[in-house]
């Protein structure tokens, strides 16, 4: 139960970090991620279902297939609405088509593994393929391992590397930043490979602690954009932040009141990832990130003394 | 036995008319003020919920038959709304009053719930105010499907059939003239609406809600308040959606919460507006005709294109790329949509001209 948690907060954490990796950079808030993180699902269901390989060997293969997945949004339908300074609400429209396409390609694969391999793709437990390592799951150990990996990764390539400084520079002054010679469209692909194979490699990774259909990225959306509002849409890392947050709320917080009120409030688990992301929104806009730490203490004492 | 063909025309018409007034409503939200609105499917379920939920226990309330929470319990619901379409047979006014009366609450409970969702969200920049609003959709959706007093939560609860009277008359089998009316009202009420819309447009509320749209720094220059006209805007959409909500409802004669996702009651319309026109209401009716025949084209011929194609899959699952292509495709090529928006006429310059001398005569 805990390890679902744990496995659910890291993916989530993962997905959100995509999310607003993509946002910062290109402005586009990004509806496909949904149908990415399901497509992540079925390469790894595949993987394992028709090729027998191991659940884990997949994870580097759903990363590619997701980065691909991110190249063709970025130079078929992207790039063209960027370099055209299209508005906010146009690119968002423009990823939810693409978002419909990918569930098209999802259904239609899945039709495919039935006709073919006589497989029930509709309904996946991946649970069944994975295996003890002493104590725990060894997907928790993957999760949390994965997880913290990507979270240094992420901090040396955003923070120390020249890519990573000029995609940071980008979301905050995007006109000075490509007159200091940067190229926009170098950084809005890497933010586009990184997002979207973080997607499959979320989506791979939750279909461990829930149920996988064909509707799962679909179903999960709306606590992935909690997870990014919840951190902060413009900070990658805030993104990881808010989803485990979120995950973990959701997950513990809706058993433990199931033990406190029945099992009934267990089928209202979206409700409050929702509910967080309202209560954020209202008070702190900016999310977790917004948070200024010199100023949080100077408050703190100033109460203090008072 | 009416032949399946007209069937299948009414069955678009009342489907044309309730994502008109849908469309419609959302044209006003994005299309005319700016708002990011990803949460159209929330007014429509308030509507629909006002019916199932409100209005129809009031009904039975009336008629002495269990109104509380017993009147959403599965195995009780069907003769409760069966008793009630008999009464309903028999009293033509109860029947018309009653569909009056949900109409009128819907649109109410549309309108209140355009001003909640404004309160958090108004102040927030497009992106969030998008997120928020289709949260806010998905919500009140698991909200009703989990719980069932509202409106049965998984199972659907039955709508009493204000229109039961006509089918009486009309035939032993069937329902022919039960569906050609209420299919006529529908058809009625949306141009009703798209009328009064267009004349909202065009007057000085639509301005302002146009120029909130074009320069807010100039709109609120020029004294204007930015949040009051948003609030305004997504009050007025939603009593709009409430009622196509409320008319949807009617026509299905259930109520069920898992009918009203977000991609049929949110992307679609927004699919019809990008297609026909953003801002322009006569464009709003072209796109939804395209989309509905190339849809209806779909599930008619979808077993035949099976076979001929020899396609290992459910062309079904064709039509959600259609729309996400279109989608795309108006994106990057015709982002005004097929007929686009005009610039506002004012009068012409020779009334101008009478006018003014009018007032120098005075």
């Amino acid at each position: 139960m805990v390890e679902d948690a744990i496995i659910y907060a890291c993916s989530l954490g993962l997905l959100a970090c995509g999310i607003n990796l993509i946002y910062t950079c290109t402005g586009t808030f990004n509806f496909s991620h949904g149908c990415m993180s399901t497509w992540g699902l079925y390469v790894m269901f595949s993987g394992v279902a028709i090729l027998q390989v191991n659940l884990y060997c997949l994870f580097p293969v759903a990363f590619l297939f997701g980065a691909l997945l991110g190249i063709i949004c970025y130079i078929c339908i992207n790039g063209p609405l960027l370099r055209r300074q299209a508005k906010g609400i146009t690119l968002m429209i423009s990823t939810l088509g693409y978002d419909l396409i990918l569930y098209c390609g999802i259904q239609i694969y899945a039709d495919f593994l039935t006709y073919a391999f006589k497989l029930y793709p509709r309904l996946i437990s991946m649970k069944m393929y994975d295996f003890m390592v002493g104590e725990m799951r060894a997907a928790t150990v993957v999760a949390i391992t994965l997880t913290a990996t990507i979270v240094i990764a992420l901090y040396i390539f955003m923070f120390k590397t020249r890519l990573g400084i000029a995609i940071r520079a980008i979301s905050e002054t995007p006109s000075l930043t490509t007159l200091c010679g940067v190229r926009p469209s170098k950084l809005h692909l890497t933010a586009w490979i990184l997002g979207g194979g973080l997607a499959c490699i979320g989506g791979a990774m939750i279909s461990l602690a829930i149920t996988g259909t064909p509707v799962m990225g679909w179903l999960l959306l709306p606590s992935m954009f909690a997870a990014s509002i919840l951190g902060g849409v413009n900070s990658v890392l805030g993104g990881i932040m808010g989803g485990v947050i979120i995950g973990l709320t959701e997950f513990l917080g809706s058993y433990s009141l199931a033990s406190l009120l029945g099992s009934w409030i267990l089928s209202y688990k979206p409700v409050i990832s929702l509910i967080v992301m309202t209560i954020t929104l209202i008070v702190l806009p900016t999310g977790l990130v917004g948070i200024k730490e010199t100023r949080l203490v100077k408050k703190l004492k100033s109460k203090k003394f008072v | 036995m009416t032949p399946p063909l007209l069937y299948l025309i009414l069955s678009v018409l009342a489907e044309f008319a309730i994502f008109l007034i849908v469309t419609l409503s959302l044209n006003l939200e994005v299309g005319h003020t700016g708002i990011a609105q990803f949460g159209r499917v929330l007014a429509v379920e308030v509507g629909a919920f006002t019916v199932g939920g409100l209005s129809s226990r009031l009904l039975a309330w009336i008629l002495g038959l269990p109104a509380g929470v017993e009147y959403a319990d599965p195995l009780r619901n069907c003769f409760v709304v069966d008793k009630i379409n008999v009464a309903l047979s028999e009293n033509v006014a109860l029947g018309l009053g009653y569909f009056v009366l949900s109409l009128v609450l819907a649109t109410i409970a549309g309108a209140l719930v355009g001003w909640l969702t404004s309160r958090p969200a108004i102040r927030l920049r497009e992106v969030y105010l998008g997120m928020s609003l289709l949260a806010y959709g998905e919500l009140l959706m698991w909200i009703a499907y989990n719980y069932q007093p509202i409106v049965g939560g998984t199972v659907a609860v039955g709508i009493p059939d204000p229109f039961r009277i006509i089918e009486v008359k009309g035939g032993p089998v069937g329902g022919f003239y039960r569906t050609l009316t209420i299919t006529s009202i529908m058809l009625a009420i949306a141009l009703l609406v798209y009328f009064l819309v267009e004349k909202l447009t065009k007057s000085p509320f639509g301005r302002t809600l146009k120029m909130h749209r074009d320069c807010e720094i100039a709109a609120s220059a020029y004294g204007l308040d930015l949040v009051k006209t948003r609030t305004m805007s997504l009050i007025v959409g939603s009593a709009l959606a409430a009622l196509a909500g409320a008319l949807y409802v009617f026509y299905s004669g259930a109520c069920n919460a898992s009918a009203f996702s977000k991609l049929t009651w949110t992307f679609w319309p927004w699919a019809y507006m990008m297609l026909g026109g953003v801002g322009n209401n006569l464009g709003i009716v072209v796109g939804l005709i395209i989309f509905l025949v190339v849809r209806v084209l779909i599930m008619q011929y979808r077993f035949d294109l099976a076979a001929v194609l020899h396609l290992p899959f459910d062309p079904i699952w064709l039509e959600y790329a259609i729309v996400g292509l279109a989608l795309i495709l108006i994106a990057l090529f015709k982002p005004s949509g097929l007929i686009p928006e005009k610039a506002a006429t004012i009068l012409p310059r020779d009334k101008i001209r009478s006018i003014l001398k009018s007032i120098e005569e005075r």
